[in-house]
């Protein structure tokens, strides 16, 4: 019997796979404050935070990279009504502690703690500010072990050498699983001792934040400050003085890269298409024929041949359901044997 | 649609269908693949020289050479020639499928093209009718002929059709007709029942399978026993069906103002031009059958 199709084998002939994609994400800094003269930093009229794009983002060719805001605790001491946006900035610190810390026995938000031993107390940060990435950057999750970040905490925006160089050092094989939003690693400086009370901030892997805490631009910090013509200022004089969207452009000011590995989490099935030595032999393309002979044989001795371009899977109502080229013709005769391996990504 | 890099080792380039996504969006299971089938649309048959002065290595090597393009999501784009399993290696002479003009439809002696007239006051304008043949989509039953297809073997190297017989095993006794939903469906020769599709595609493709020993009123007499035939070797089955108009080419101009043109066919018309695709599913044989729907304006 003629037939053009091969059943699977649900056994032998399917198989399924899963790997990590990892691509290197370098952000630098003239992106976040000045290439485009902040015509990437799309603000709103609730000026809760502002987003930077890696282009002008009135194109329709610009992307969504990451977003900048900031907020405080109700027990952060900057908190009070005469606070410029005080219940805004205390409702973003209280949405991200939400989603990223959660609740404790009683029902109420959590603060987020500076070495991630929530239960265990110790330091909490009460302000911090908060790069949200976009997913396109983050895909699946950032790669634990490779964010780093530089900040200038202190004299002018651009200085070099108040640049503090912020890492999750160490994460790749010690990282914290007690958030509801999956795992987070403890942000360190570059040349600080790595303890529990070093930490200036928190990286949300599969979320895809980084929040920083203000202690790095507070008075109490050597070498403190924030913000482009606030060469001697301070978060504080900041918090309480200047909206959220004054913070964020301070903040991206001071922000001169940025760069982490991203993660694709790969959901592979794998089809083995083998065609023995009589099967796949001859063709129904129309110019296999002339006057109904086979090109390819000129008796009946000769062996027929065919050409291999395209593989078809189908559904058992003979739907085609996905298709894979080779790149170029593979001979098929009955002196051989193939298996094609199609792999589709999910 | 570009060419594959073909400058390394092989590669496949796999991609889902229109159709796959659509059942994988339905989340309903259907998105089960269980069989495959192997395909050679790029592949031009003609280019192999079997009298290639360099010897036998030679024989292919244009076909070898040429450039394969990057995989279609249209599932009804690709996979149009598949490769054949018949476990016998003898064979030199293949099965065909051709469109019988000498008993069946044939083209509009007009517009030289299979016709169908979509309604009555079409059917019944004298000049349009007096273009030629054509199928009368108000009233199925009138048409004088339907579309027959003869399925063998076009040469006679191997026998005379009339004594002797096909190998059973490239006998089709399953044909598949696709044509576009919104256009047409298929009727029996007689004109008097119209059959349901197996199923309509995500690009308004209706595939209606016709068996032997179930649609009946769809096969003429087979084999040796055939008439009419324009076939000279051995013989298989006859398909004969009649394609008729749908519901929207009959009642609106919306379809024709869409995706057809206006011409003159005695009267001026609406037109569409489409293809109707007769596969037989035993041998994957395929033909692709010009049609044109006409509605008078």
């Amino acid at each position: 019997m003629a037939t053009t199709f091969k059943t699977l084998n649900s056994a032998n002939d399917v198989t399924s796979t899963r790997t990590l994609l990892h691509e290197a994400i370098p952000l630098t800094g003239t992106i976040a404050s000045g290439t485009y003269s902040d015509l990437n930093v799309k603000t709103y009229s609730h000026g809760m935070f502002e987003s930077v794009y890696d282009y002008p983002y009135l194109s329709s060719s610009a992307n969504h990279i990451f977003d900048v805001t900031t907020g405080y605790s109700s027990n952060s001491a900057m908190s009070g009504a005469s606070s410029v946006q005080n219940s805004k900035k205390l409702n973003i610190y209280s949405q991200m502690a939400q989603v990223l810390v959660g609740y404790d026995a009683t029902g109420s938000i959590q603060n987020f703690d500076q070495d991630g031993d929530i239960a265990g107390g110790g330091t909490k940060i009460k302000e911090a500010v908060f790069v949200n990435f976009s997913r396109l950057l983050s895909k699946d999750e950032i790669k634990k072990g490779s964010f780093e970040m530089w900040v200038v905490t202190g004299g002018v925006p651009n200085s070099l050498s108040h640049r503090m160089t912020i890492t999750d050092d160490g994460a790749a094989t010690s990282y914290k699983v007690n958030s509801p939003a999956g795992e987070y690693g403890i942000l360190y400086t570059g040349s600080g001792v790595k303890d529990a009370n070093s930490g200036v901030g928190l990286v949300y892997y599969q979320a895809g934040v980084a929040l920083l805490t203000a202690s790095i631009f507070t008075s109490n910090a050597t070498d403190s400050s924030l913000g482009p013509g606030y060469a001697s200022g301070t978060y504080e004089s900041l918090a309480t003085g200047s909206n959220i969207e004054g913070m964020a452009n301070a903040f991206r000011n001071r922000l001169q890269n940025v760069s982490f590995n991203n993660t694709v989490e790969l959901n592979s099935t794998v089809y083995f298409c083998r065609a023995s030595h009589n099967e796949f032999n001859y063709s129904n393309n129309p110019t296999y024929l002339s006057e109904s002979q086979i090109r390819v044989k000129n008796s009946t001795t000769d062996n027929p041949v065919s050409y291999v371009t395209t593989v078809g899977l189908y559904s058992s109502d003979n739907e085609l359901l996905a298709v894979a080229k080779l790149s170029e013709p593979l001979k098929k005769d009955p002196n051989t044997e193939v298996t094609l391996r199609v792999r589709l990504d999910f | 649609m570009a060419f594959l890099d073909n400058s390394g080792d092989i590669i496949l380039d796999a991609v889902l269908t229109d159709t796959g996504r659509m059942r994988l969006a339905k989340g309903d299971g259907s998105f089960k693949i269980a069989k495959f089938a192997l395909g050679d649309d790029e592949i031009n048959y003609e280019l192999y020289n079997k009298n290639h002065a360099s010897g036998s290595a030679y024989y292919d090597i244009e076909i070898i050479q040429s450039p394969v393009l990057e995989a279609f999501t249209n599932n009804t784009s690709t996979l149009k020639s598949k490769l054949v399993t018949i476990s016998r290696t003898n064979l030199l002479y293949l099965p065909q499928i051709v469109n019988n003009t000498d008993v069946g439809l044939s083209s509009n002696s007009t517009n030289n093209i299979l016709t169908v007239l979509v309604d009555q006051s079409t059917a019944e304008d004298v000049a349009i009718a007096a273009t030629g043949d054509y199928i009368n989509g108000y009233r199925i039953g009138d048409t004088k002929s339907p579309i027959v297809m003869d399925q063998g073997i076009q040469s006679n190297a191997i026998g005379d059709g009339s004594s002797v017989v096909l190998d059973a095993d490239l006998v089709e006794t399953q044909f598949m007709i696709e044509i576009d939903n919104r256009f047409g469906n298929i009727w029996d020769a007689s004109g008097t029942s119209r059959t349901t599709p197996s199923f309509i595609d995500d690009d308004n493709v209706a595939t209606y399978y016709l068996s032997k020993s179930t649609n009946k009123g769809y096969f003429g007499k087979s084999g040796t026993s055939m008439s009419g035939e324009v076939l000279k070797g051995p013989r298989g089955n006859r398909l004969k069906f009649i394609v008729g108009p749908s519901v929207d080419l009959n009642s609106s101009t919306y379809l024709f103002t869409q995706l057809g043109s206006t011409a003159t066919l005695g009267s001026a018309v609406h037109q569409i031009d489409t293809t109707v695709r007769i596969t037989g599913v035993t041998t994957g044989y395929r033909v692709d059958l010009p049609i044109r729907f006409v509605k008078k304006q």
